[in-house]
């Protein structure tokens, strides 16, 4: 695993790259290592700005592509899980954070609204555990293996998902 | 011996906020923990569906009593990236260094709850005495004491106070001085110590994999803080460190959260000396464009994420909030397994738990 503690400020180029060739920012190689792992998953991908790269995966690879985000990319840190509504189908958007790197990936995945399942990915990183569950709670989003998929902010009894827009208070 | 499971909380002098801790005990020996949190559930991310954008600040504020600023602040960042918004320099001068003093109220707090926690009912008088000063300048300059309603988005609601300068140069030597008293006060007390060395250990790679972060991650080892990694605002003038601690106790995140006092009294004279003439605010547009913007702080606690998605009218389609003590909760059965009973009051009390940002 990558030491983030060794942070001199001058370490922004991407490291190891051979001499001669003519060294891409980290944002690019990420990009580049994500399409040539997953060529038919990912959809879009974009550098948005220094430190931010967006990607929109299908979710059938999510797993794999997020085990080879920690292990292979160095994305260390899983930051925020969020889920959105959209009329037909949900967006379960990973923000996920490479300390060696510095660069925040934007992980987009969709799921349909008859079957609004994705894997979980508490396995990857423990830290999305109850995130998963946050977004199981208020928006009705299934993760499949999740350890422990209960409601966390609500009672346990609660029959509703507040966060959708169906629901009015 | 039977093992059992104990509830600690929601009612309970350590859980400082509305929360539950059932621990399994073996004996004295704790060998599972779980945190139950929820109770003080608002549905804010639902609310700010419902209000305009201009509306959703003083919300944003009530997230957590203890640093208010740093959230209002993280808010408005997160829209101006959505409106792609420039903010004016004096403006980022101003937020910078209100939002130091925010965290030295927030971890002067924190240390006082701290060691009142560990029976040192003196460092809750003195913490809570010296948070005043910061309180007070922080009321100068927004006009409330806990929840300021103060940025805005496309700067800050007000130009400083006269004489705003003076008194923080004060209050920052002011401080300095007291940091030193405190540490002698904690560090020279074999009580304190001994319930804080080797006590809660949370070693680098869980702390990372579990996704802890901000002083708590820093204690563990990990030189990692938002201002200075990923810089926003004008964090990239300051000349400061990212203090850390290389053991993972809660000696650790004690040490991490008084060095960073003592960096942001450093910032502060920074801020406010280099301070440039000008406006403080320009004025932003009501509706905000179908796109999304992400948000990152390092919060006093950690490590704050608001993720919004606009739809073209004046209210956000979706506005999620990271908290950085909604995670780090969740690795609290982690550094509790395997120590007694009487260590939780120092691990948990360790985290600085804010309910009103991990229930939200």
């Amino acid at each position: 695993m990558a030491d983030a503690g060794n942070g001199g400020e001058g370490r922004r180029e991407g490291p190891g790259s051979p001499p001669g060739v003519a060294s891409e920012n980290p944002e690019e190689q990420i990009i580049r290592a994500i399409l040539d792992a997953f060529p038919d998953a990912v959809t879009e991908f974009e550098k948005v700005k220094d430190g931010l790269v967006r990607a929109k995966l299908e979710r059938r690879d999510l797993l794999k592509a997020c085990t080879m985000l920690r292990d292979q990319l160095g994305f260390e840190h899983l930051s925020m899980i969020s889920a959105v509504e959209y009329d037909s189908r949900f967006d379960i958007v990973y923000h996920i954070y490479s300390y060696q790197k510095r660069v925040l990936l934007e992980l987009i995945t969709q799921t349909p609204k008859d079957d609004p399942s994705v894997d979980s990915v508490s396995a990857v990183w423990r830290g999305a555990n109850w995130q998963e569950r946050e977004a199981f709670d208020l928006m009705g989003v299934k993760f499949n293996n999740h350890p422990k998929l209960e409601r966390i902010l609500l009672p346990k009894d609660y029959l509703y998902h507040p966060l959708r827009k169906d629901f009015k208070g | 011996m039977a093992e059992m499971w104990i509830n600690m909380g929601p009612q309970h002098p350590m859980t400082h906020g509305l929360w539950n801790l059932r621990i399994k005990v073996d004996g004295e020996t704790i060998v599972d923990a779980e945190p139950e949190i929820g109770y003080l559930h608002r549905g804010i991310e639902k609310l700010c569906e419902d209000r305009t954008y201009t509306q959703i600040i003083p919300i944003t504020d009530r997230l957590c009593y203890g640093a208010s600023l740093s959230w209002s602040h993280l808010y408005c960042l997160t829209i101006e990236d959505l409106m792609g918004l420039e903010v004016p320099e004096r403006a980022e001068y101003i937020r910078v260094a209100a939002l130091e003093m925010q965290r030295i109220a927030s971890h002067l707090m924190w240390l006082a709850a701290y060691a009142a926690d560990l029976g040192a009912m003196i460092g809750f008088i003195y913490s809570m005495r010296d948070r005043e000063v910061f309180i007070d300048l922080l009321q100068a300059l927004t006009g409330s004491r806990l929840t300021y309603n103060f940025p805005r988005i496309g700067g800050v609601a007000h130009d400083v106070p006269p004489d705003w300068e003076r008194d923080s140069f004060r209050a920052c030597d002011y401080m300095e001085r007291r940091l030193r008293e405190y540490e002698d006060l904690y560090e020279g007390s074999k009580v304190f110590m001994m319930r804080n060395e080797g006590v809660g250990v949370l070693k680098k790679q869980d702390a990372m994999n579990l996704g802890v972060t901000g002083p708590s991650l820093r204690g563990s080892g990990v030189r990692y803080d938002i201002r200075k990694d990923t810089p926003y605002s004008v964090y990239p003038e300051m000349d400061f460190e990212a203090a850390t601690h290389p053991d993972g106790d809660c000696y650790s995140r004690y040490r991490v959260r008084m060095d960073e006092m003592y960096q942001s009294c450093r910032i502060i004279r920074q801020a406010i000396s280099k301070m440039p003439k000008g406006r403080w605010r320009i004025l932003a547009p009501r509706n905000a464009p179908t796109a999304t913007g992400v948000g990152r702080v390092e919060d006093p606690r950690g490590e704050g994420v608001m993720y919004v998605v606009g739809d073209g009218t004046d209210r956000p389609y979706r506005l999620k909030i990271r908290s950085p003590i909604f995670v780090t909760v969740s690795a609290a059965p982690k550094m509790l397994v395997g120590y007694k009973v009487a260590d939780v009051v120092a691990i948990m009390g360790g985290l600085d738990m804010c309910i009103g940002e991990t229930d939200r």
